[in-house]
């Protein structure tokens, strides 16, 4: 009955998994796929519109602030992005999920040490913690992961935290508990399956923030070095030039709205997925 | 101060704020009442003993008269004093105004220059500018309307450096004390003190009483707008008069919009890279010419600075005191650039780091980059905020960046606050390590006989082409944006005096 | 209830003395102040003097006991760059940014409660499915972009509001808007999950069985269920939208203390990082602590005390 009135969803996901996969295809395959090497500049053929040819280089979506070729700097862009993006979703995942649940399940000083800790780290600016990474570590792409796996764990933090103490009271928990599942057991086989379904949603917003954040970082001078493309580098350049080099930062912009928008159609049907597999 | 956003605001109707609020900045002939400045951050503090830097200038320069000034061509000029002369090597004598009161109505003496001078150079008051004149060993008064200042040894940029020091109230910054000064200082400039909104803006109101010209503007107002593309946006929507710090591409936003323009000026500013003579592969002097060869200083100005820069071969320029002409730097000519870095094989096959910082134009920073990799160089860029990168490029020779962009400017317009720091092997900025720098630096800054300093600048610069410690780039314009109704001329020191601008009807 | 709160309390305390602790020594490991205090041909011996009145040049012990002696008695000192008491300068920044997080709250809850309660009740209708772009397309903007893009829109092109500034309550609009779009979409899309949670469970079929309305159930009772995540979610964004409006702040020039936060990490002024980071530490704390009760009082399944079995 419940079925017919809201009918078991399916959301079209045509347009979108090509999508996600056309940008992973460009970014595993950038360098066959650009037309043009995303660093050579032509101080001559700045700031070109998209379709014009400067000095025997066709730009197709047009030419930069240093007469770079802004396909090729996207196509190579789409590699750093969805690199950063992947590597630091997976990071601070993988951390905030683990500690989340440890900190219900095992509660007491653990989960409370845990869960303060969490608003501890909550509580620092990021800004700081970039800053600090790049004077201690220095500049780099690998650090701007860093930077966004020790800001962002919390939030899958609080989230396993909050979702965990949900299902820690169910009956099959306490049965699972009380035939002698051990720890790791009953986290991987019996608290994770039932969590994961937000942690997922979570995820997935995650993974556009992090293109974002990234974004936000070349923003404040602090994310990817120059020349590398990013992008968030791009679209941050782009933006000084909106109204006199529109395409710098529109196709940036497209391609990161259609990023985000894919990944997140596609999380949802896969929290589905694993709903229905825990029913 | 919440009450100025606070439920007053809040609860009044939306609709009428919006009216009423938004409406732009009426474009009539007639002079605004207030002018409205944005500039990039908002001033630390208008004490003008306890800061240093561009933002705090802007605005305590309007309400303090200073020692000396200089005119819009860069000449020094009097203000508080109105003329000097050197009783001996290390002694001038100046003579001070007798017309001017502080805008607490009290009249300005010989008494409060001395306190000035001693309250700058005072180490337990811990002024950032102290070492600008801690060559001052003392300060008298020595006539009615005399002040004798004596330094240690002769120390010719020592009139440049006063045209920094500003004169404060004695009585009444002993009475209040430096904390209640701070905010809320008295001066005797054209404009006084009347209001600091945290965080948004300074507003200060003209001073009528004031003894030199004054402007049409019965106040003004300086907010701090970090971000140039905002500052573009306000003064194309009407809602700001003059902003700072534009970069070429966002100026030439402005030259197509309708009632504003670009200002822009040659500064005294010089943008150079820096190379560390200290460092493998770079302490041969044939790579560090090879990488001069390389770098194309008129397609970076032409091409990527709108022409508005000029290219420069040596670290001074014909507005710094001690500048005797010019020099020929290493010629551009990237074939034989190659052929250098090919002939060093491994010394030259190396990555090097080259340190930069976001307050920098990045498109500069990676032209250069590219144009040393067309050569053959490794280069790989290191952006660090602006602390970071100035404990670096700051720090000894071992630890330091390959290579570091920078833009060099004293604020004094004088050879020896650009050559002497860059070049001097006991300064930490420089990477070079050479006698004969060492001695020409030393023997310029001991003599006030100008053409002999001349002469001493001028075999620097030309050692500096042919030693290459760096790579003079260009002089930096500055370029602002303004009411196309607003008469100024900026200026090579980048100081802005609200009395020397003018509304054109 | 009150030993649980006493014992929340205490643990907001050593929280806040870890937040102090660490900032302290995080904010030393970038350096400090003096090289962006004076000017560039300031010499080293000028530096030095600079630190020892500056007290830089003490070991990092006694600056830190220095530091935390001032903070027992709610002394946070003085700016280093302005010279002026931290808490006044926090004071005069803190209102604009509960302005700022006000008004992007109202945008966002206003826009993404009814719009992800909507997407998740009628999840198949074409509304809700306009709707869910409009709510992505309002997420996958950064902010310094689509700020600068309102700005020219609305501030020169139209010339309705105005570009930057604080100056009165139009002012507000367009950086509330910048902010809120992106938590709009964070709420839109929980609301949504969760109702979609809760719409197969047993009580909604229950609910139904007993013959209630379908509107009358998500009212009754999936809103009431479906709220757990919302809360837990909106105290985090509520902590974001307080700290996190860094690049909103810049863009708009808005006075809050994302920009102070910024603008003193990057001149080294140590105080007022300390302040500001205290500040935002009390304060996110404080919204977790309302966001426990909270859970509480929806949920009564969930035990205070963070032991749940």
């Amino acid at each position: 009955m419940i079925a017919r009135t809201l009918p078991r969803p399916r959301p079209a996901l045509w347009p979108f998994i090509p999508i996600l996969a056309g940008f992973v295809l460009v970014a595993v395959f950038a360098p066959l796929i650009a037309p043009h090497d995303p660093d050579a500049q032509n101080l001559l053929g700045r700031l070109k519109a998209p379709g014009t040819t400067a000095r025997d280089t066709f730009y197709l979506l047009g030419s930069d602030e240093l007469g770079r070729d802004l396909l090729s700097r996207i196509v190579h862009g789409a590699r750093i992005s969805l690199a950063v993006a992947i590597a630091s979703v997976v990071a601070s995942g993988i951390i905030g999920t683990a500690l989340g649940m440890v900190a219900a399940l095992r509660g007491g000083w653990t989960g409370t040490i845990i869960m303060r800790v969490v608003d501890i780290v909550l509580s620092i600016p990021p800004i700081l913690l970039a800053i600090i990474t790049v004077a201690v570590l220095g500049p780099g792409i690998v650090n701007v992961v860093v930077v966004l796996a020790l800001t962002r764990w919390p939030r899958y933090a609080r989230v396993a935290y909050g979702q965990t103490l949900s299902v820690v009271t169910m009956p099959y928990l306490r049965i699972a508990r009380f035939t002698g599942a051990g720890p790791v057991r009953l986290l991987w086989r019996h608290v994770l399956p039932n969590i994961i379904g937000p942690i997922i949603v979570v995820a997935t917003l995650e993974f556009g923030l992090m293109v974002l954040f990234e974004a936000g970082l070349s923003f404040l001078g602090l994310g990817v070095q120059p020349p590398t493309p990013s992008w968030g580098s791009i679209l941050s350049t782009g933006r000084n030039y909106v109204s006199t080099a529109w395409w710098i930062a529109t196709f940036p912009g497209l391609c990161l709205f259609l990023l985000v928008l894919s990944v997140n159609v596609i999380g949802d049907t896969l929290r589905d997925r694993v709903d229905r597999g825990s029913d | 101060m919440p009450g100025t956003l606070g439920l007053r605001q809040a609860t009044a109707a939306a609709a009428l704020a919006i009216a009423a609020l938004v409406a732009p900045l009426p474009a009539s002939a007639a002079p605004p009442e207030t002018l409205v400045i944005d500039i990039v951050n908002e001033p630390s503090s208008l004490d003008p003993h306890m800061q240093w830097n561009p933002d705090s200038y802007y605005v305590y320069r309007n309400i303090f008269d200073n020692l000396l000034t200089r005119t819009d061509e860069g000449e020094i000029a009097p203000q508080i004093a109105t003329e000097w002369t050197y009783v001996s090597d290390t002694e001038i004598a100046f003579t001070i105004r007798d017309d001017v009161t502080f805008h607490d109505g009290t009249a300005l003496t010989p008494e409060d220059v001395v306190f000035s001078v001693e309250r700058i150079t005072d180490p337990e008051f811990g002024s950032p500018q102290l070492g600008q004149f801690s060559s001052i060993t003392g300060a008298e008064v020595t006539g009615d309307n005399e002040v004798t200042l004596t330094t240690e040894t002769p120390y010719p940029a020592l009139l440049a450096q006063l045209v920094k020091l500003s004169i404060v109230p004695k009585a009444h910054v002993e009475e209040v004390g430096t904390e209640a000064f701070n905010l809320a200082p008295v001066g005797s400039g054209p404009y006084a003190f009347d209001e600091w909104q945290r965080g948004v803006q300074v507003t200060l109101t003209r001073n009528d009483a004031y003894w030199g010209d004054t402007a049409p503007f019965a106040a003004a107002e300086f907010r701090a707008v970090p971000d140039a593309a905002t500052r573009v946006a306000n003064l194309q929507a009407g809602q700001s008069h003059l902003v700072v710090s534009l970069d070429p591409d966002l100026a030439l936003q402005l030259q197509g919009a309708a009632g504003v323009e670009v200002r822009d000026v040659l500064t005294e500013r010089v943008g150079y890279l820096n190379l560390n003579a200290q460092k493998p592969g770079l302490d041969d002097v044939e790579l560090r010419r090879a990488v001069a060869m390389a770098i194309d200083k008129e397609l970076i100005v032409e091409g990527l600075l709108g022409g508005f820069d000029a290219p420069i071969d040596s670290m001074i320029t014909e507005v710094h005191a001690g500048y005797g002409g010019g020099v020929e730097g290493v010629p551009y000519d990237p074939e034989a650039a190659r052929e250098i870095i090919e002939g060093l094989g491994e010394a030259a096959d190396r990555e090097f780091s080259f340190a930069t910082s976001p307050v920098f134009d990045q498109r500069i920073v990676q032209a250069l980059q590219q144009m040393l990799t067309d050569v053959g160089l490794d280069v790989s860029i290191e952006m660090t905020d602006m602390s970071t990168y100035l404990s670096k490029v700051r720090s000894a020779p071992a630890d330091a960046p390959d290579m570091s962009f920078g833009r060099w400017s004293c604020a004094c317009q004088d050879a020896d606050g650009v050559l002497y720091p860059l070049l001097d092997s006991d300064s930490s900025w420089s990477k070079t390590r050479d006698e004969t720098f060492d001695r020409l630096l030393s023997e310029a800054r001991n003599t006030l006989d100008e053409t002999e300093r001349q002469e001493l600048y001028h075999q620097v610069n030309e050692r500096v082409a042919e030693l290459v410690p760096f790579v003079p780039l260009y002089r930096a314009a500055i370029l602002y944006g303004a009411d196309a109704n607003l008469v100024w001329q900026p200026t090579p020191n980048e100081s802005m005096f609200l009395n020397r601008m003018d509304w054109s009807e | 209830m009150a030993a649980f709160l006493a014992a929340r309390l205490f643990q907001a305390m050593i929280a806040l003395w870890g937040v102090a602790t660490l900032v302290f020594f995080l904010a030393r490991m970038t350096g400090d102040p003096v090289l962006l205090l004076a000017p560039e041909n300031a010499t080293e011996a000028d530096l030095q003097q600079l630190r020892v009145s500056l007290g830089f040049d003490r070991p990092l012990p006694v600056q830190y006991a220095d530091f935390l002696a001032g903070l027992v008695q709610g002394d946070l000192g003085r700016s280093v760059a302005q010279g002026v008491p931290v808490a006044d300068i926090i004071a005069a920044r803190l209102p604009y940014t509960l302005w700022l997080a006000g008004g992007a709250l109202v945008v966002a809850l206003g826009l993404g409660l009814p719009a992800g309660i909507y997407m998740g009740v009628r999840r198949q209708s074409r509304g809700a499915k306009a709707l869910m772009a409009l709510v992505y397309a309002g997420q996958s903007l950064p902010t310094f972009w689509s700020g600068i893009l309102l700005i020219l829109v609305f501030g020169i092109t139209l010339g309705w509001l105005p570009t930057s500034g604080a100056r009165s309550v139009s002012s507000m609009i367009l950086p509330s808007v910048a902010l809120g779009l992106l938590s709009m979409a964070t709420f839109a899309r929980i609301a949504r999950t969760s109702i979609l949670d809760e719409m197969p469970k047993l009580y909604v079929r229950a609910a139904r069985a007993r013959g209630l309305g379908a509107r009358a159930t998500v009212v009754r009772h999936v809103l009431r269920n479906g709220a757990i995540p919302v809360i837990s979610v909106a105290a985090l964004e509520i902590a974001n939208l307080l700290a996190g409006a860094v690049i909103v702040e810049t863009v708009f020039a808005w006075p809050g203390l994302g920009l102070l936060t910024v603008q003193s990490i990057n001149a080294r002024d140590f105080p007022v990082v300390q302040g500001v980071v205290l500040l935002g530490a009390a304060a996110a704390i404080l919204l977790n602590l309302v966001a426990d009760l909270l859970y509480s009082a929806v949920d009564p399944r969930i035990r205070l005390g963070g032991r749940a079995t």
